[in-house]
C-alpha cells in the first residue's frame, strides 16, 4: 500500500531531478523508475510501516540505540557473504543483537566500501519479519510441516541409508555450496566421499568450471591470476563477458581509480551495461561469438608486430601455430560473424598493445557457453602474445561470483577432485586418507565396485542423472535422492525439465538458510518425500573465506544461530553419526583426532589446520587460523596497491596470503598476490608458469628457456616439478633434516607432508617447487587445441551453422550422454519462430538464485519485478509498450510472463533477462508452496525455467547466455 | 556562523522567488537557539562524550567544537583513498 | 567552520545503491521510504550518468521557508532537520525541495500522509541524542558519535562523498584535477550557492 503512494510521488520526484541537471540530457528513462512505478505488495513489511508512531519504525533493534541501556557492546569482523571480492564489514553486536554496521575503512580489499547487498547485509540478523526457513520441516499432503531435528535427522537418514543399500551410494547426489566456508566446504567434500560418492559438485560447475579448466590448462593454476587492487596498475582494461558494476561493484573502486590515473577501460558485451558506461570504448557482439572479436583484435596485434616476441620465445608454448588460425580471422570475417568493425578491433589491440601493462577481465559472459572452454583460453593467448601474464597491472583479472566460490573450487566438494585439485586417482585418495586420518582400505569399501575414479554427474546435469535412460548412463543406478545444501535450483537451466526430475525423486532435502525455489517447486508437483533443514549463515558460524584475488580472510561469528538453524559443519557431523562415519569425519583413529568437537560441532580452526596439512598443490598449507587472524587484526598495515604488509606484526606478508602460499605456516611465505611473475622471488610470491604436462611435447621444449626464472633461482633454466628424485641427483637432498627425509622419500612435492621438499626448493635454492615451464597457447588434450569459434546449439544464425558447426556428440561424458551437433542439426532453423537471441545476467541488489537477497526488504524493494530488456525496434514490431507483461516464450516450450523494459542497452537481435527471480511459474505465483512466512518478498519467474539444452565439451558448463526466444504481447 | 535571524530572512527571500509563500514576514521562520529545538533538547553532537554511544571511534574533548570538527576533518579522509593508496 | 554538505561524483557513481541500503540499515527506514535514491540519466546509452539524491541540506532551504508549521530548523553545522512531533504531513517541504528529499510514511490504512521524513545527514533530531527515541523517530546520529553519513561511508566506488563542505570540495577538486574533466557537480549550486559565493567553496576544476 506504501507503494501506491511511493508511485505517485517518484515521477514527480523524476522529472524535478531531470530538469535540474544541466548538461545532461535525460533521453531514457532509467531502469528504478521503470521498475519502482510498477510497485508490489510487500506483506508483512509494508503492514508494519503503518504501525503507529511518528516515523513508523519497523521498531527492530529494539536492543540497541543506547550504550547507557547497559548490554555488552562488542566488535566483530566479518566479511560480506554476496560476492568474491570479500568487503570487511565491523558488525556491532548488543546482548547478542547485531545492531549496528561499520565500515572497515581499514580494509585493503574495500576501503569501507559497499554495493547495496554489502551495506544490507545486517539484515542477516533480524528476527522480526524473517523470512528465514526457522525449523526443520517436512512435505505432508502438500504443505510444508514443523518436524524435530531428531526427527529430521533419522528420517533423512534413514532414507538415505535405505537408498544407499538398495541402490548403491551413486543413487545420491549431494550439491554443496560456494557460501559455505572454506573448513565447511572442505568438510563437505570429504563428508560426501566417506559416504562413498563422486556424485557432488556446486555453483563452480556453472560458474567459472570453464575457466578453470581451460586457465590451468593454458598455466597452470585455474585463478585469477592478479587482483581487484593490481588493476590500479594496469594501463589499459578490457573487459570481456563481465559487468563488474553490477556484479562486482566494488571492484570497480579500484578499476575507476585506475581509470582516473589514466588507464583506458574497454567493454566488449552483447549489452551496453553499467560497466559500458563507464568505458572509454563500447564494442556490441554478437552474443557467443567471443572468440572470433578476441582473435579478430589479435589479428591487429600480430599484423602490426605488436607481439612481446621475446615473452613468447621464453615463456609461451605453440603461439606459431594458433597464429596461424588467429591470420584466418580477418576484418571481413570477424565483421560477418560478430558484427564488430575492423575499425573497433584495430583500436582494441592499439589501446592494450600500446598501454601496458593491460589488463583483462571476464566472467559468465564467456565460461556459459558450449565452447567456454576455448573462450577463455583465446583470452589468455591475446594475453600470452602481448606478455602481460605474471606482470603487475596485467594478467587474467578472473572475477568469480560467490563469496566462497574460489575456496570451494579449490578445496570443496567437486565431482573430479578431492581437495587441492588432486584429482580422484588412487594416489590422490592415498594421500587425503593418510591426512584425514582414515583407513584407505575402508574408504575404497564405501564406493561402489569401479566408481571411486570416475568423475561423478555435475550439477548442470543432475536432472539427466534422473531421467535418462538407465542403460544410457555410466553408472548403475539412477539418481534417487538429491541433497540441495547450500544452492538454488534457478540457476540451473531446463527448469521445465527440472521439476519432472524433481517428481522422479525419491528423497528431496533442502539444507539452507532460506528454503530457497527448490522448496517451492517440490511442492508445487509432490506430495510428500521433502526434507527442509535450516541451515546457520556465515554470520552464525566462523571460518576462513577466499576472495576472488585468493586472499584468506577469517570471519568471526557475529551472532548466534537464529531460530533452530544449525552451522553445516553440525549437521554434517550429525548425518555422519547417523550413516556411522562420524570418527573418519573428524579423524579419529589410533588414539589421534584430527577435529575436536563440541556438542556436536567440529572446532572450525581444527578443520583449518587440517586443510593446511594435506593442499600442498595450491599453496592452503601456509594459512594457518592465527595468521588470517593476525591479517584481520591488522588490515590498516597492507599497501592498497600492492597488498603487502609494510612494517607491523604481518610485515612482509601480502593481504590474506593469497594462494598459494606454500610450506608450512612457520615457512612464512608471504602469499601470491600476482601469479607467475618472474620479477619476484618465489619467497617474495614471485614464480613462473607451471610444468604440468610433461617436459616436451613433439620434440618441442615444454620448458621454459634459458634465462627465464623467477628471481634469484639457483636454477637458471626451465626445470620439472619437484620430486625426491629430483631433489637427490641436485644434490639438493640433504638440505632437508631427518625427519623431513623420512616423510618426503618417495614423495613429491605435493604429497610430501612435512613441507620439507616446498621448504629447500624454496626457501635454500630460490626455486618454484611446481617447476618453470610454458603456458601453454595449444592445450592438445582438450577438443579444440586451438580455440576455434563453434556456433551455440540454438544459433540464430543458420548460415553460421553450416560454416561452424558445433562438436560431435558425446557418450559418456561426466557419466551421462551429452549432446551437441544432434541439437544443433535438429534445430537450425529454429530463429524463424524464435528470432530473438535470450541472454541473462546480474543485478546488483541480487545474488544468484536470489532466494536470500530477495527476502531482504531493503534489496527488496529496489528491485521489484522480473523483467525483460527488449530493444524499442523488436518492442514495436511486436505492439509491445514499456512496463507491460509480456510472454517469453523459448524452443523448450516454456514461457516467462514478465515485464518489459524497452531500452537500447541491448541490441534489436537480443534480449536480456536478469537470472535472480523465481517463486513464479509460468504466469502463476508460487506463493502458497512456500512455508509460511519464509517466501522471499519479490517473487518472478526464473529465467532458468526456460532456457535450453547445451554444455562445455570440457566441463559440462551449462550455456545461458546465448539461446533463443521470442516475445509476445501479454494477453489475458 | 549565519544569526538565526539573518538566516530567516534569506529564506523568505528565497520563498518569494519560488512563488510559494506570499509574504517574506521573518515571523513565519522560529527563532532557533543552537542546541535546543523549541525546548526540546538537542545536543550538539561535540557536546556528547565521546564514547558514550556505541562504537565511536573518533576522538574529541566534550565540548570543544573545534576539535570534534577536526575529529571529523580527519575521518572525512576515509572517503578519499588516495590518501590510503598514495597516486 | 564546519559546514556539513553531499557531493555525488558522477564520473563514479555506477548506481549499485549502496548508499541507498546502507541508510536504509542505518536509520531502519521503512519499506517505500526513500531518504536517497540513485537517479540515472541516459539509462541505457551512451552517456549514461548516475548520481545519489538525497536531501541536500541546502544553505537557503526552501523547505524550511515553505512549511507552515515551522517544523525545519538548521543545526550550527549546517544540517538541516525537522520536528516531527509537529508536523502536520501537509507535503509543501516536497513541493518546495528542488531534489524531492522530503518522503511521507502512509499514516494508516486510509491513504493519510504520515509524517515527513527525510535525509538528516544521519545527524538524528529534536531528542536527547542516540536515546532510543531519537533514534525511533529519526534514525541514527553518527554525527554525534564522531562519524560522518552511512551511505557517503559506504559507498562503492566513493563517488558519493558527505562532511564538511570544505574538506569533501577538497577531495573532489583533487579527482577532477586528475582526470582532467568532471568537474561540474550536479545540484552544488542550487543547494549550497553559486561556486563564486563567498564561504560557499564549490569545487574547481578543469572545465568548471
Ligand atoms: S556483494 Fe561484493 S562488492 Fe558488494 S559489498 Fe559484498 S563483497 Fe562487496
Ligand atoms: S546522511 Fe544518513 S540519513 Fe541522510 S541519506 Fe545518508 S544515510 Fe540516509
Ligand atoms: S553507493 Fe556510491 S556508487 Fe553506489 S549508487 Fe550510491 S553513490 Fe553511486
Amino acid at each position: 500500500m506504501l507503494l501506491t503512494r511511493k508511485s505517485a510521488s517518484a515521477p514527480s520526484a523524476q522529472t524535478r531531478l531531470s530538469r535540474g541537471l544541466a548538461g545532461m540530457l535525460a533521453k531514457t528513462i532509467d531502469r528504478r523508475s521503470f521498475l519502482k512505478r510498477s510497485g508490489v505488495a510487500v506483506g508483512a513489511s509494508a503492514s508494519l510501516a503503518t504501525l503507529a508512531g511518528p516515523f513508523n519504525m519497523i521498531g527492530r533493534a529494539e536492543a540497541a540505540s543506547d550504550k547507557s541501556a547497559g548490554g555488552k557492546v562488542e566488535i566483530k569482523r566479518t566479511v560480506c557473504t554476496h560476492c568474491s571480492v570479500g568487503c570487511a564489514i565491523d558488525a556491532v553486536v548488543q546482548n547478542g543483537v547485531w545492531v549496528r554496521h561499520e565500515p572497515v575503512f581499514d580494509s585493503p580489499l574495500n576501503l569501507g566500501a559497499h554495493c547495496a547487498k554489502g551495506a544490507a547485509v545486517r539484515e542477516h540478523g533480524v528476527t522480526e519479519n524473517s523470512h528465514r526457513l526457522k525449523y526443520p520441516m517436512k512435505l505432508e499432503n502438500g504443505k510444508y510441516k514443523r518436524i524435530s531435528w531428531d526427527q529430521a535427522i533419522n528420517e533423512v537418514g534413514d532414507k538415505l541409508l535405505a537408498i544407499r543399500k538398495e541402490s548403491g551410494p551413486d543413487a545420491s547426489y549431494w550439491i554443496g555450496s560456494s557460501k559455505h566456508n572454506n573448513e565447511q566446504t572442505y568438510l563437505m567434500c570429504k563428508f560426501v566421499r566417506l559416504f562413498g560418492t563422486n556424485n557432488t559438485d556446486h555453483q563452480a560447475r556453472i560458474c567459472h568450471s570453464t575457466t578453470v579448466a581451460g586457465v590451468a590448462n593454458t598455466w597452470g593454476y585455474g585463478a585469477m591470476t592478479n587482483s581487484y587492487n593490481d588493476m590500479q596498475n594496469a594501463k589499459a582494461i578490457w573487459f570481456m563477458g563481465s559487468n563488474a558494476a553490477e556484479a562486482h561493484p566494488v571492484s570497480m573502486l579500484h578499476v575507476l581509480h585506475a581509470k582516473e590515473a589514466g588507464a583506458k577501460i574497454i567493454v566488449a558485451d552483447p549489452r551496453f551495461t553499467r560497466t559500458a558506461a563507464k568505458a572509454d570504448h563500447f564494442v556490441r557482439i554478437r552474443s557467443g561469438t567471443d572468440i572470433p572479436v578476441i582473435f579478430g583484435v589479435l589479428y591487429h596485434v600480430f599484423k602490426n608486430g605488436w607481439e612481446d616476441k621475446q615473452y613468447i620465445h621464453d615463456r609461451v608454448y605453440g603461439m606459431e601455430k594458433v597464429k596461424d588460425e588467429v591470420m584466418k580471422w580477418t576484418p571481413e570475417r570477424v565483421q560477418e560473424v560478430c558484427g564488430v568493425s575492423e575499425a573497433d578491433c584495430y583500436k582494441i589491440a592499439e589501446t592494450m598493445a600500446k598501454n601496458r601493462p593491460s589488463s583483462i577481465v571476464w566472467c559468465m559472459g564467456q565460461t556459459q557457453h558450449t565452447i567456454g572452454n576455448a573462450m577463455v583460453r583465446a583470452f589468455c593467448i591475446f594475453q600470452l602474445a602481448l606478455g602481460n601474464i605474471g606482470k603487475m597491472g596485467g594478467g587474467a583479472n578472473i572475477f568469480r561470483g560467490h563469496d566462497n566460490v574460489q575456496g570451494a573450487t579449490d578445496i570443496g566438494p567437486n565431482p573430479d577432485s578431492l581437495p587441492g585439485y588432486y584429482g580422484i586417482i588412487p594416489g590422490a585418495f592415498a594421500h587425503w586418507a593418510k591426512v584425514w586420518n582414515v583407513d584407505l582400505e575402508w574408504l575404497k569399501k564405501q564406493y561402489a565396485a569401479g566408481m571411486m575414479n570416475k568423475p561423478g554427474i555435475t550439477v548442470s546435469r543432475w536432472i539427466d542423472g534422473v531421467t535418462e535412460k538407465n542403460e544410457l548412463i555410466d553408472q548403475d543406478p539412477n539418481l534417487r535422492a538429491v541433497v540441495f545444501w547450500g544452492h538454488a535450483p534457478n540457476s540451473q537451466t531446463r527448469g521445465k525439465e527440472m521439476v519432472e526430475a524433481m517428481k522422479k525423486l525419491d528423497l528431496l532435502v533442502v539444507i539452507d538458510p532460506y528454503p530457497s525455489a527448490t522448496a517451492a517447486m517440490a511442492a508445487m508437483i509432490r506430495k510428500d518425500g521433502v526434507y527442509l533443514l535450516p541451515a546457520a549463515t556465515q554470520f552464525e558460524t566462523s571460518g576462513s573465506v577466499t576472495a576472488s584475488n585468493r586472499s584468506l580472510q577469517w570471519r568471526e561469528k557475529v551472532i548466534e544461530p537464529l531460530f533452530e538453524a544449525k552451522p553445516d559443519q553440525t549437521i554434517m557431523y550429525l548425518f555422519a553419526k547417523k550413516f556411522g562415519f562420524a570418527d573418519q569425519l573428524v579423524g579419529k583413529k589410533d588414539g589421534k583426532q584430527n577435529i575436536q568437537v563440541v556438542k556436536d560441532e567440529p572446532v572450525i580452526e581444527d578443520i583449518t589446520r587440517e586443510f593446511n596439512r594435506g593442499t600442498w598443490t595450491i599453496g592452503y598449507t601456509g594459512q594457518s587460523p592465527e595468521r588470517l587472524k593476525l591479517h584481520m587484526k591488522h588490515m590498516n598495515t597492507f599497501d592498497v596497491k600492492t597488498l603487502r604488509a609494510k612494517g607491523g606484526p604481518c610485515d612482509g606478508d601480502y593481504f590474506g596470503l593469497p594462494w598459494p602460499c606454500y610450506g608450512t605456516p612457520e615457512m612464512k611465505h608471504p602469499g601470491s598476490p600476482n601469479l607467475y611473475m618472474t620479477e619476484r622471488h618465489v619467497m617474495d610470491g614471485g614464480g613462473n608458469f607451471r610444468a604440468n604436462f610433461g617436459v616436451e611435447k613433439d620434440g618441442i621444449n615444454l620448458l621454459a628457456e634459458d634465462g627465464s626464472h623467477s628471481k634469484g633461482a639457483e636454477l637458471t633454466t626451465g626445470y620439472p616439478e619437484f620430486d625426491h628424485v629430483l631433489l637427490k641427483k641436485l644434490g639438493w637432498w640433504d638440505d632437508l633434516t631427518e625427519a623431513e627425509k623420512t616423510a618426503a622419500e618417495g614423495k613429491n612435492w605435493k604429497t610430501d607432508l612435512s613441507g620439507g621438499i616446498q621448504r629447500v626448493v624454496m626457501k635454500v635454492h630460490g626455486c618454484h617447487p611446481f617447476g618453470n615451464a610454458k603456458a601453454r597457447a595449444v592445450v592438445w588434450n582438450f577438443p579444440d587445441a586451438i580455440p576455434l569459434h563453434r556456433e551455440p546449439l540454438y544459433s540464430p544464425r543458420p548460415d553460421m551453422v553450416d560454416k561452424y558447426p558445433t562438436h560431435d556428440d558425446k557418450k559418456a561424458f561426466w557419466r551421462l550422454p551429452t549432446l551437441f551437433k544432434s541439437v544443433q542439426e535438429k534445430n537450425k532453423n529454429i530463429s524463424k519462430e524464435f528470432p530473438l537471441i535470450m541472454t541473462s545476467g546480474r543485478l546488483t541488489e541480487f545474488e544468484g538464485g536470489g532466494e536470500e537477497t530477495r527476502s531482504n526488504p531493503w534489496l527488496a524493494e529496489l528491485q521489484q519485478d522480473m523483467f525483460v530488456e527488449i530493444n524499442p525496434k523488436s518492442a514495436n514490431d511486436r505492439g509491445i509498450r514499456e512496463g507491460e507483461y509480456v510472454w517469453v516464450k523459448t524452443p523448450t516450450g516454456a514461457q516467462l510472463k514478465v515485464k518489459a523494459m524497452v531500452t537500447e542497452r541491448v541490441g534489436a537481435d537480443t534480449v536480456f533477462l536478469p537470472f535472480h527471480f523465481s517463486g513464479w511459474w509460468m504466469g502463476k505465483d508460487m506463493l502458497d508452496y512456500y512455508p509460511d512466512g519464509a517466501a522471499p518478498i519479490v517473487r518472478g519467474e526464473a529465467v532458468n525455467t526456460a532456457t535450453t539444452y547445451g554444455y562445455d565439451a570440457v566441463t559440462m558448463m551449462q550455456e545461458t547466455k546465448t539461446t533463443l526466444c521470442q516475445i509476445e504481447k501479454f494477453q489475458g | 556562523m549565519i544569526s538565526a535571524r539573518k538566516l530567516a530572512v534569506a529564506v523568505a527571500a528565497l520563498a518569494v522567488t519560488a512563488g510559494l509563500a506570499g509574504c517574506g514576514e521573518t515571523e513565519q521562520v522560529i527563532v532557533y537557539e543552537q542546541g535546543k529545538y523549541q525546548g526540546k533538547p538537542d545536543t550538539r553532537p561535540w557536546e556528547n562524550e565521546p564514547g558514550a554511544s556505541l562504537y565511536t571511534t573518533s576522538k574529541w574533548a566534550k565540548g570543544d567544537k573545534s576539535s570534534w570538527e577536526s575529529a571529523l576533518r580527519s575521518r572525512s579522509q576515509n572517503q578519499n583513498e588516495y590518501v590510503r593508496i598514495g597516486d | 567552520m564546519a559546514r556539513m554538505k553531499f557531493l555525488c561524483d558522477a564520473e563514479r557513481c555506477i548506481e549499485c545503491n549502496g548508499c541507498v541500503t546502507a541508510c536504509k540499515q542505518e536509520n531502519e527506514v521503512p519499506w517505500g521510504v526513500n531518504r536517497r535514491r540513485v537517479v540515472t540519466l541516459n539509462d541505457g546509452v551512451p552517456g549514461e550518468k548516475s548520481i545519489s539524491v538525497a536531501c541536500m541540506h541546502c544553505s537557503d532551504a526552501p523547505c524550511m521557508a515553505v512549511c507552515p508549521v515551522d517544523v525545519f530548523y538548521r543545526t550550527e553545522e549546517g544540517v538541516v532537520l525537522h520536528d516531527k512531533d509537529m508536523c502536520i504531513g501537509c507535503g509543501y517541504c516536497f513541493y518546495a525541495c528542488p531534489f524531492g528529499a522530503p518522503q511521507f510514511p502512509q499514516a494508516g490504512a486510509f491513504g493519510m500522509r504520515g509524517k515527513m521524513d527525510k535525509c538528516t545527514f544521519c545527524a538524528g533530531g529534536p531528542e536527547k541524542d542516540n536515546s532510543k527515541e531519537e533514534f525511533a523517530k529519526y534514525g541514527s546520529n553518527r554525527l554525534a558519535q564522531g562519524k560522518l553519513p552511512a551511505c557517503a561511508e559506504m559507498c562503492a566506488t566513493k563517488a558519493l562523498l558527505g562532511g564538511d563542505g570544505d574538506v569533501i570540495a577538497d577531495i573532489f577538486r583533487d579527482r577532477a584535477l586528475k582526470r582532467g574533466k568532471g568537474a561540474e557537480v550536479w545540484g552544488w549550486s542550487t543547494a549550497y550557492g553559486k561556486p563564486d559565493k563567498a564561504q560557499q567553496p564549490a569545487p574547481k576544476g578543469g572545465k568548471s
